[in-house]
């Protein structure tokens, strides 16, 4: 019988184990930054911060370690929100610049507030120029979107 | 009114509320998070001791009102009162209050970023890729009033925070409240980065019918318990459990925390609140980047399937055979292929991103064109999937003798269910038991009790790899074939291989599975052994078949033999179904064995 107990209590531990929801320890569990008192995922938000002064996402980096607002909300001003936008969406702003539709382009031109259509056809034109080569940042991609609006 | 007659207004409205009702409002506990105890009596569910201000508070509903009021009453501890905007609403608009005059410049903050609009329950697909996941997961968006979309509105998660513990001890932890439970907040473009993306799972989203006095209030409600911790616990006080105090303390008479004492499964937490009357007023679908590839190649001609695979194994974009009109959709497809593959680390970075630029490039000369095919699936609703708990009816034999049998499920669904709104091709099965009586013998046993069966069938083709794999622990009442003993053994069986697709609804799978078996009647009291099976599953909606053969080669005769297993359901309705079963064991020695039975399946 002692087997059979060890053989439950392994079970309930591997079920256990299926239906835990931890917080996610990848990306940006920075909502903690935005309560006082709480230390939770704070060293990953040094972390990020670290990373951050040495240049900012490239592309693909979404996908990997996810670039983060360290306040883990959406803040500051238009240039500020445009950035983190793209730090966390570069590879589908890049699929909607494309082919001038998407989420993406609706969200951005919200941000910016300019006309939806107007700024997807500009996108789509000036893909080239946004996005040159595979080793873009988020830094150049949204100063290359700045640039674009007020053109 | 001065401010002295509102005083003593105020105190006079304390007394009438807490002396005209023997019971504290509902609003009151479900802001203060109180549940009935367990000796009667309240207790509060939320463990940071900053939550509750009276010393008794936690357990006295009355105490704690007291010194909600005198703390806004004094009205000069400026932490605290910012710590607690929605009692501050409460107590106001119960008159029991007079306004105070503190700027609480954090919480103003947090509302300046949110700009709430509207608030959205979120329901994340199962995930068979990894444990934490199986059952799927819920948390809340505070939509956004920002130009844009709701890209930018924000997510607020509950969650266990964990030290990145794995295994065992995770699990103990979990289920012992081993850890502590908090909010996360971050912007819904992170989140639906995670799950549709990154874990490819499907989002569903039910925007609740919040008036804007409802809304202010969950907001400030969020605030409140956003500071604080609970020991979380895996089956009761999970992620799913504590959004539903959060929608109560909005909304008292939901009561939606009372439907869920003993387990909360995430899907049902969702149903609950789609069923709460006047709570949801509508029902969005986020698919998955998987489902949304998926979906395009269903909808492609022979020819872009063929330039899709060339895109995507062969580098080459050029699409030369194709007309221009068919490009696009081979292009974006790609495009999301080759994300879909640096998520799996199937490329490294640096040629993921020649690939990206490369199809991204081609797309975009292609300027005017527009995709033809759709993107998005439209889903298959999990509000509409049967019900978690399963009970069986049914009648049988085995070796010649007739018996009748019940069995009970409290989770989750078994491959030939229906399996409409769940993910196709996977399979939980959580403490099913099966009681027999044998009517020759006249017996009545436990036949079964599955503690554990997790199975994933999921297909490979030229695009997908998936591995299908299963794991079972079980006791089982068994028959030894040549005395004719009974007893019980426990059983772990894992297992791991492959399946693929005969046209939309049959798979064929085969699979190797390594068995563990204990017993007391068990000749040698053990055994180990290896099983090399093959499988068909047929999934049509109105028509579930599994038939399976496998041959087990054991460290004892007992254990080897060959065992064919055939398995068949047809779903009536949502929640009730006919299923017959058919198994026959070729053992080595001794007699084989067969058993039939047919069974009413309900689920509620």
């Amino acid at each position: 019988m002692k087997k059979f107990y060890l053989l439950s209590a392994a079970a309930a531990l591997v079920l256990a184990a299926s239906s835990a929801q931890a917080v996610d320890s990848t990306g940006c569990g920075l909502g903690s930054m935005a309560w006082r008192g709480q230390s939770g995922p704070v060293p990953q938000v040094l972390a990020v911060t670290t990373n951050g002064m040495t240049g900012s996402q490239t592309f693909g980096i979404t996908f990997g370690t996810s670039g983060c607002d360290p306040n883990g909300r959406v803040t500051g001003g238009t240039q500020r929100m445009v950035f983190h936008f793209i730090e966390n969406n570069m590879e589908q702003y890049a699929l909607d610049a494309a082919r001038g539709e998407g989420e993406t382009l609706d969200t951005l031109a919200g941000m910016l507030n300019v006309d939806k259509a107007d700024f997807a056809a500009k996108s789509q034109e000036n893909f080239a120029s946004i996005f040159p080569d595979g080793n873009v940042d988020a830094i150049y991609v949204t100063q290359q979107i700045f640039a674009m609006v007020k053109a | 009114m001065n401010k002295q007659a509102l005083f003593v207004f105020a105190l006079g409205g304390l007394y009438a509320f807490s002396s005209a009702a023997a019971e504290p409002e509902a609003a009151w506990l479900a802001l203060g998070h109180y549940r009935p105890g367990l000796l009667g009596g309240y207790e509060g569910s939320i463990d940071s001791p900053g939550f509750y201000l009276a010393a008794n508070g936690r357990t006295d509903p009355e105490a704690e009102l007291k010194a909600s009021i005198e703390l806004f009453a004094e009205g000069t501890d400026k932490e605290k009162i910012c710590l607690f905007p929605a009692r501050y609403k409460y107590l106001l608009n119960k008159g029991l209050i007079e306004p105070v005059n503190i700027e609480c410049e954090e919480f103003a903050g947090f509302k300046e970023d949110l700009q709430p609009a509207g608030v959205t329950l979120l329901f994340t697909d199962a995930y068979m890729n990894s444990p934490s996941s199986l059952f799927g997961h819920t948390l809340l968006r505070i939509d956004t009033a920002r130009k844009g979309t709701q890209m930018i509105a924000h997510g607020a998660n509950y969650g266990a925070y964990t030290d990145g513990e794995n295994g065992v001890l995770y699990a103990v932890y979990g289920l012992t409240g081993g850890y502590y439970g908090g909010w996360t907040v971050k912007p819904y473009y992170n989140i639906i980065n995670t799950y549709n993306n990154i874990e490819n799972r499907d989002i569903w989203e039910l925007n609740l019918d919040f008036s804007a006095e409802e809304l202010d209030m969950f907001v400030a409600h969020l605030w409140e318990i956003g500071h604080t911790q609970t020991r979380y616990y895996f089956f009761t006080k999970n992620c799913s459990y504590m959004l539903m105090e959060a929608l109560d303390a909005v909304r008292p008479e939901l009561r939606l925390a009372d439907k869920f004492p003993l387990q909360t499964i995430p899907l049902d937490t969702f149903k609950a609140v789609y069923r709460a009357p006047g709570l949801v007023k509508g029902v969005n679908y986020r698919p998955s980047r998987q489902a949304k590839i998926v979906h395009r190649l269903q909808q492609m001609n022979r020819g872009q399937k063929k330039a899709l695979l060339a895109a995507v194994q062969e580098n080459d974009y050029t699409l030369a055979e194709l007309p221009e009109g068919e490009k696009a959709d081979v292009l974006e497809t790609a495009y999301q292929y080759v994300q879909y593959q640096l998520v799996k680390k199937d490329l490294p970075l640096p040629e993921y991103r020649r690939r990206s630029f490369a199809l991204l490039t081609a797309r975009n000369r292609l300027a005017d064109a527009k995709a033809k095919i759709s993107e998005n699936p439209e889903g298959r609703s999990p509000l509409e999937a049967h019900e978690a708990m399963r009970a069986t009816v049914g009648v049988g034999s085995r070796n010649g003798e007739s018996f009748q049998e019940i069995s009970y499920r409290p989770a989750y669904h078994s491959l030939t269910d229906n399996n409409y709104g769940l993910l196709p091709g996977a399979e939980i099965n959580f403490l099913n038991f099966k009681i027999r009586h044998y009517d020759e013998s006249k017996k009545t046993v436990l036949s079964r009790f599955d503690l554990l069966g997790i199975r994933s069938l999921s297909p490979v083709d030229s695009l997908f790899a998936p591995v299908s794999f299963a794991i079972s622990l079980n006791v089982a009442r068994e028959l030894n074939p040549v005395n004719y003993k009974e007893g019980y053994a426990a059983n772990v069986k894992v297992g791991g291989g492959g399946t693929v697709a005969l046209g939309r609804s049959m798979y064929a799978y085969v699979a190797g599975n390594a068995y563990a078996s204990y017993g007391g009647f068990l000749p040698h009291g053990q055994y180990l052994g290896f099983g090399a099976a093959a499988g068909l599953f047929v999934d049509f909606s109105r028509f579930k078949l599994l038939a399976e053969a496998e041959k087990v080669f054991a460290t004892t005769w007992y254990g080897n033999k060959i065992k064919y297993r055939l398995e068949a359901n047809i779903p009536l309705t949502t929640n009730v179904g006919l299923a017959a079963e058919y198994a026959y064991d070729d053992n080595s020695k001794g007699r084989d064995e067969e058993e039939f039975v047919s069974s009413l399946r309900f689920y509620f």
